[in-house]
Parts: C-alpha cells; sequence; structure tokens
C-alpha cells in the first residue's frame, strides 16, 4: 500500500513534459552497472511545448558492462507524435564504487534517425564522488555528427548532479547542462521504490531554467525505471 | 569560451582527487542458507574497508545497504569485493536484496 502511494505521488507530480532537438539537457548518468539487471525505461523532456520521449529496454552482460536500446519519439506542438530515431548504448564501469577517491565509467552511444541517413556517435566520460550525504555525479560528452543533412560535427557537453542523499525515496539534486546550445541549471527530485524481491522503480523529475537566450526558459524531465 | 573553462577545469578537479585507496584493511564476509557470517562487523570511524563477500549458496545474492550506498550482485558460488568508508561513528545496516528477511546484518562504526 505505502508503495502504491509513493508511485501514485510520483505519477502526479509528473508534470506534462519535453526537449528541444539538440539540448543537452537529458540525465545525469552514473557509472555503475550490476550483474544480472534488466531495466524498462521512460524518459521524458518538454521545452517550448515540445516533448521527446525515450523508451528503452536493457541488461547487463557483466558485473561491468550494460547495455540499452532506445526508441526515441518526437511529439511537436501540432500534437504530431512520430517516431524519429533508434539509439545503442553502453556502459562500462570502469572502477569498483569507493575504490578510489572518485569513481569512474564510460559509455558510449549511437543514434541513428528514423527518416534521414543521420548518424550520432557520443563517448561519455562518467565521473562520481561521494561526500557523506552529497554525491556528485558528472558526465562528460564528445559527439561527432553526420549524415545526408547533417554536416560533420564534433561537439561537446557537461552535465554535472550535485544530489542529497536524504531517505530512499527522496532525493533532492541539483543539475546543471552546458553544451553548444545550452546553458541550463535546476532543481530536480528522484528516489527507488521498492516493489518486491530484487525489484524496484526508479524515478526522477525536474524542472531545468535556462541560464542564456538560446536554452528554453523551462525544460522539464521525467524518467521511469523498472529494474529486475 | 567560459564553458569550455568550466569543463576544463571540473576534468582536472576530477583527475586530481583520483588518488588510490592505500592497502584498505580487509574483511570477510560469507553468505551461507541466505544468511551473513559474521552478521555484525566492526570497523574504526574514518577507515576506508574492503569487503570481501564470499556467496557460498548456489544461487546470486545482492548485498545492499542505503545507509552504506553500496549495491553489489554476487552470483552464488563465487565472491564480490564492496569498499565503505571512510564513514562517521554510528550504525549502518545491510541487507540481501533477493532475500531480505533473513540475510540481513549491520557495520558498526566505532
Amino acid at each position: 500500500m505505502k508503495n502504491m502511494i509513493r508511485i501514485g505521488f510520483v505519477i502526479a507530480i509528473f508534470p506534462c513534459l519535453a526537449t528541444a532537438d539538440g539540448s543537452a539537457i537529458d540525465k545525469v548518468y552514473h557509472p555503475y552497472t550490476q550483474l544480472l539487471e534488466h531495466e524498462f525505461e521512460w524518459r521524458v523532456l518538454s521545452a517550448d511545448g515540445k516533448q521527446k520521449h525515450q523508451l528503452a529496454v536493457g541488461k547487463s552482460f557483466s558485473d561491468r558492462l550494460f547495455v540499452e536500446g532506445y526508441l526515441i519519439a518526437n511529439d511537436n506542438k501540432d500534437n504530431n507524435f512520430s517516431l524519429e530515431a533508434y539509439e545503442i548504448e553502453a556502459k562500462w564501469q570502469l572502477t569498483e564504487q569507493g575504490e578510489y577517491a572518485v569513481d569512474w565509467g564510460v559509455m558510449v552511444e549511437l543514434e541513428k534517425e528514423r527518416h534521414e541517413g543521420n548518424w550520432e556517435l557520443a563517448t561519455v566520460l562518467l565521473m562520481e564522488k561521494e561526500w557523506g550525504r552529497w554525491v556528485g555525479a558528472a558526465n562528460l560528452w564528445a559527439i561527432f555528427e553526420w549524415g545526408d543533412t547533417r554536416k560533420d560535427e564534433l561537439e561537446s557537453s557537461l552535465a554535472v548532479q550535485a544530489r542529497y542523499r536524504y531517505s530512499r525515496s527522496l532525493e533532492p539534486a541539483l543539475e546543471f547542462y552546458s553544451g553548444q546550445d545550452t546553458r541550463g541549471l535546476g532543481p530536480v527530485l528522484m528516489g527507488d521504490i521498492r516493489v518486491g524481491s530484487g525489484k524496484k522503480l526508479h524515478w526522477e523529475t525536474g524542472a531545468i531554467i535556462g541560464l542564456d537566450s538560446k536554452t528554453p526558459d523551462n525544460t522539464w524531465r521525467f524518467l521511469m525505471e523498472y529494474e529486475f | 569560451m567560459i564553458k569550455y573553462r568550466v569543463r576544463y577545469y571540473l576534468l582536472i578537479l576530477f583527475a586530481i582527487v583520483n588518488v588510490p585507496v592505500l592497502a584498505a584493511p580487509v574483511i570477510e564476509i560469507e553468505i551461507r542458507d541466505h544468511l551473513f557470517y559474521p552478521d555484525e562487523i566492526e570497523i574504526p570511524v574514518n577507515t576506508k574497508v574492503k569487503l570481501l563477500i564470499i556467496n557460498q549458496d548456489n544461487t546470486a545474492e545482492e548485498f545492499e545497504s542505503y545507509e552504506l550506498n553500496r549495491e553489489k550482485v554476487i552470483p552464488g558460488g563465487s565472491r564480490g569485493v564492496v569498499f565503505i568508508g571512510p564513514l562517521q561513528a554510528g550504525v549502518y545496516p545491510f541487507f540481501g536484496e533477493f532475500y531480505p528477511k533473513t540475510a540481513q546484518g549491520k557495520v558498526i562504526v566505532k
């Protein structure tokens, strides 16, 4: 019953969400993987009346490698919901959590647009550091884009999160995103809801405020993962 | 230009603080019949410790503790390593995610 109330709370605070294409605002990744883990994920970003939905299924292949496949859809102002791209992502945990002063991981993402011959390859350096109940995470992205209607381009972006481990079901955080056309900062709430032995729901929701004229004034983000 | 500097300085900062742990003391914990042995361990304040968890069962178990901020799946018949600390004085419970009713323990930091 308690879990049902928590799930209801998460759904209730889920705003009408989604992203401007090319925005660096997404989520902050952590450099950890778990053996025997499976995951379904739904992620939404909302800004300027446009929404980006990402549906994913993931599986760990070892205690250090997690692979996830995505379907990416956009919902524009005219309610034209359409599947736009596919993506595959592989995350490697490089160091044991707590072994060194900073925990390290690396991630590779390959995305292909559905209708155009456009591609995007990203490598991401994942870092995390614990200070008591505070946890800092940083993702450093290098992204190469190419394709039929896209000129070859190399971009970089940064995502940083400072999270306070208040309780398993509720953790407040502050996130900062910086990229080619993005500079945003805002509060995020997240937590875990245990739904059975070895099963849990992880949720995140937040509002990222644009810090420059190129970034939407508000970008809402929501994420729900079912891990089993 | 400022944003590139921010990224550069952040990377340098993380590289500087990425110093390896010097020979953390090792404590062995066994999982047998979905129980932890010992189920209570004592460690000193502000000391990093390496837990060597040996799963003697045929089934996998997950060492989990929100208080310690650790999760680690250990397949049946194998071993896993979990680093904890440095910690403040207190009691930090842990449990087995797959058999939470029986597999329970605590780390006492003195």
